[in-house]
């Protein structure tokens, strides 16, 4: 409803107003952005899974890979990509999939309360009738929706070309895929919210959700190389999402409630630091 | 309106601080007592005490890093106050809830505004997290500025954005004003606009702080101004009182006068410092600073044939900055 076409205002009447209105504009404001992410996720997964039939089964192709280095076949988890599944994790969901989901939900958590925050604007926001914890509820809430939104896209596309690309991918394995593949995104993008927030500088938001991100795949990538170093990837929460190749396996429960439990945690804490310290200054 | 007392005290000028409150019957506004704030080494506010009774417009005046937007981050509780209290129409500031802030307007000092949204979705969902809106207002006061709401946010220039400031600040009707530098950006039409809209809010009973560098503009706005410097107040005092210690940088050029007949002329007035006297082609020019009355030197320049005069508005700031330049007194 707009104002200009409202008809004569009764004496007292006001406007009306949206319920969660910061969570609404969060999503609102956000929506170019994820449509320009959907069309780019949509557009990587068909350039990669179409091609997977030429590829299995191919002896070149798999000849190709047996000649590369060992290091760097394990490095870009490309053993196993004469499978449906293998081909799908290695190529999409375990690095440019990664890689453009991380992008997608550090800059958007970084932006959230820390780029706000630089900007100018959250000083006014808060000298509104909103506290301090709705706003970081609210808008750590648009972010997991919008990363939700992400992997819906991502399991809609992968689904769309299991027959058509011969991926004989099981549907159950790959909607949990997509949920570890959105936790992981979410507990990237949380982290940029947390720096965000601590320090009310979007730089240093960006930087804590890439070291999340980066350090989390170096750690796996290293802890691939050699049984000596697979210490490392305890503390991969990228070897934790992927590493026991859930669009082959699924997953148990208790490792997605981690991720998603990790996030909550995450924000909850960038609403608490939110809550303590002066803004803007 | 009834001119209500207001009791400033500042710890420059008072060891204690002593906070005398106004009437114990008098409905106040702003309260604020001792406001002390640090960032790190340095001190932002070092012991401000000031009263806004409700119903008044006060101003605060200073130079830049002064303090007036750290006062206004303080009573709107985006900056935590190291000591002292604040207490804003009957509510402590510090971790006040949303129903306190309905009930204020603030515009700050640096507005910024991003975004691809028009004004009129900014300022819906500035609506939703604010005081309710009565029904129209928002286009009444857009109106009133003559301000396009269905333009891009971030297409309009700095005056329209303040604009939008302004209409975000007064549409929820909030009982307390916060505005800092509110007509920074803004033409001299709708300066006088804005004005206008700060007499109407105090005629209903609303109470409006608001900081400037204008002296014309706290002149015409405000029942009282204190004057801030490094953190604390320096005076407080009524407009007119204010208006008297104002300076007023004037530049003239004459001809057929030599200079030093013109020197003489301009050294013999009360309240003219900073003179300086120059021959030029035809004559002699003159600048000079002049505080005090203005109708001594028209009398004296009257007879004088003058090719240019300029006399600026009195610039508020550097009265100030003049009459409290001495080094003070730290207690």
């Amino acid at each position: 409803m707009t104002v200009r076409t409202a008809p004569p205002a009764a004496q007292g009447e006001v406007e009306r107003r949206t319920p969660l209105p910061i969570f609404t504009r969060a999503l609102v404001d956000g929506w170019r952005s994820l449509l320009g992410w959907s069309v780019g996720f949509t557009a990587a997964l068909c350039l990669y899974l179409p091609i997977f039939p030429s590829l299995s089964g191919n002896t070149q192709m798999q000849q190709l890979i047996d000649s590369l280095p060992p290091e760097l076949t394990r490095t870009i988890n490309y053993q196993q990509i004469e499978t449906g599944a293998g081909y799908t994790q290695s190529t999409f969901f375990g690095l440019i999939g990664f890689l453009l989901i991380s992008i997608a939900a550090i800059s958007w958590g970084a932006a959230a309360i820390g780029g706000d925050e630089e900007s100018g604007q959250l000083e006014l926001t808060l000298a509104h009738g909103v506290t301090r914890v709705q706003v970081a509820v609210q808008r750590f809430a648009a972010l997991a929706v919008k990363i939700l939104v992400l992997a819906l896209v991502a399991f809609l596309v992968v689904l769309f070309w299991n027959a058509p690309a011969g991926l004989e991918l099981e549907v159950g394995n790959l909607a949990v895929t997509c949920l570890l593949f959105g936790g992981l995104a979410l507990v990237c993008g949380s982290a940029a919210l947390l720096c965000g927030a601590l320090s009310g500088r979007k730089v240093w938001g960006i930087g804590g959700g890439a070291a999340v991100a980066v350090l989390g795949y170096v750690f796996n990538a290293i802890g691939n190389q050699s049984a000596d170093l697979e210490w490392l990837r305890a503390f991969s929460p990228y070897h934790a999402a992927f590493g026991d190749s859930p669009l082959a396996n699924g997953t148990d429960a208790w490792t997605l409630a981690w991720f998603y439990l990790a996030a909550l945690l995450l924000g909850a804490l960038a609403a608490l630091t939110l809550r303590q310290r002066d803004v803007g200054v | 309106m009834p001119r209500l007392g207001i009791v400033m005290t500042s710890r420059s000028s008072s060891d204690s601080a002593v906070h005398t409150s106004v009437d114990p019957g008098v409905d106040i506004a702003v309260d604020a007592v001792d406001l002390v704030k640090r960032f790190g080494r340095t001190v932002a506010l070092d012991g401000v005490s000031f009263t806004i009774p409700r119903g008044s417009v006060f101003g605060v005046i200073g130079p830049n890093g002064a303090g007036k937007t750290t006062i206004m981050r303080a009573l709107l509780d985006l900056i935590r106050l190291t000591s002292g209290r604040a207490t804003l129409l009957g509510t402590d500031s510090r971790n006040a809830g949303p129903e306190l802030r309905r009930r204020i307007g603030f515009l700050p000092g640096e507005l910024i505004l991003e975004g691809r949204v028009t004004g009129r979705r900014l300022l819906r969902h500035y609506a939703n997290i604010s005081g309710p809106v009565p029904l129209g207002r928002v286009d009444e006061l857009a109106e009133r500025f003559g301000l396009d709401l269905d333009r891009t946010v971030r297409t309009l220039s700095k005056g329209n954005k303040q604009k939008l400031g302004i209409v975000q600040a007064f549409m929820h009707r909030p009982d307390l004003l916060v505005l800092d530098e509110p007509t920074s950006g803004l033409d001299p039409l709708m300066q006088q606009e804005f004005l206008g809209l700060v007499r109407e809010a105090r005629a209903a009973g609303q109470t409006v702080f608001l900081s400037s560098h204008v002296i014309s503009e706290i002149q015409q706005a405000a029942d009282e101004v204190a004057i801030l410097r490094d953190g604390r107040i320096i005076t407080v005092s009524g407009v007119d009182a204010l208006r008297d210690t104002a300076i007023r940088h004037l530049r003239m050029s004459a001809t057929g006068i030599r200079t030093a007949e013109l020197h003489s002329r301009l050294a013999a007035l009360d309240g003219v410092a900073e003179l300086d006297c120059r021959a030029t082609a035809t004559g002699a020019e003159a600048t000079a600073v002049l505080g005090g009355a203005l109708s001594p030197f028209v009398r004296a320049i009257a007879t004088l044939d003058l090719t240019d005069l300029v006399v600026e508005e009195p610039d508020l700031e550097e009265s100030v900055l003049r009459l409290y330049s001495a080094p003070e007194d730290r207690s």
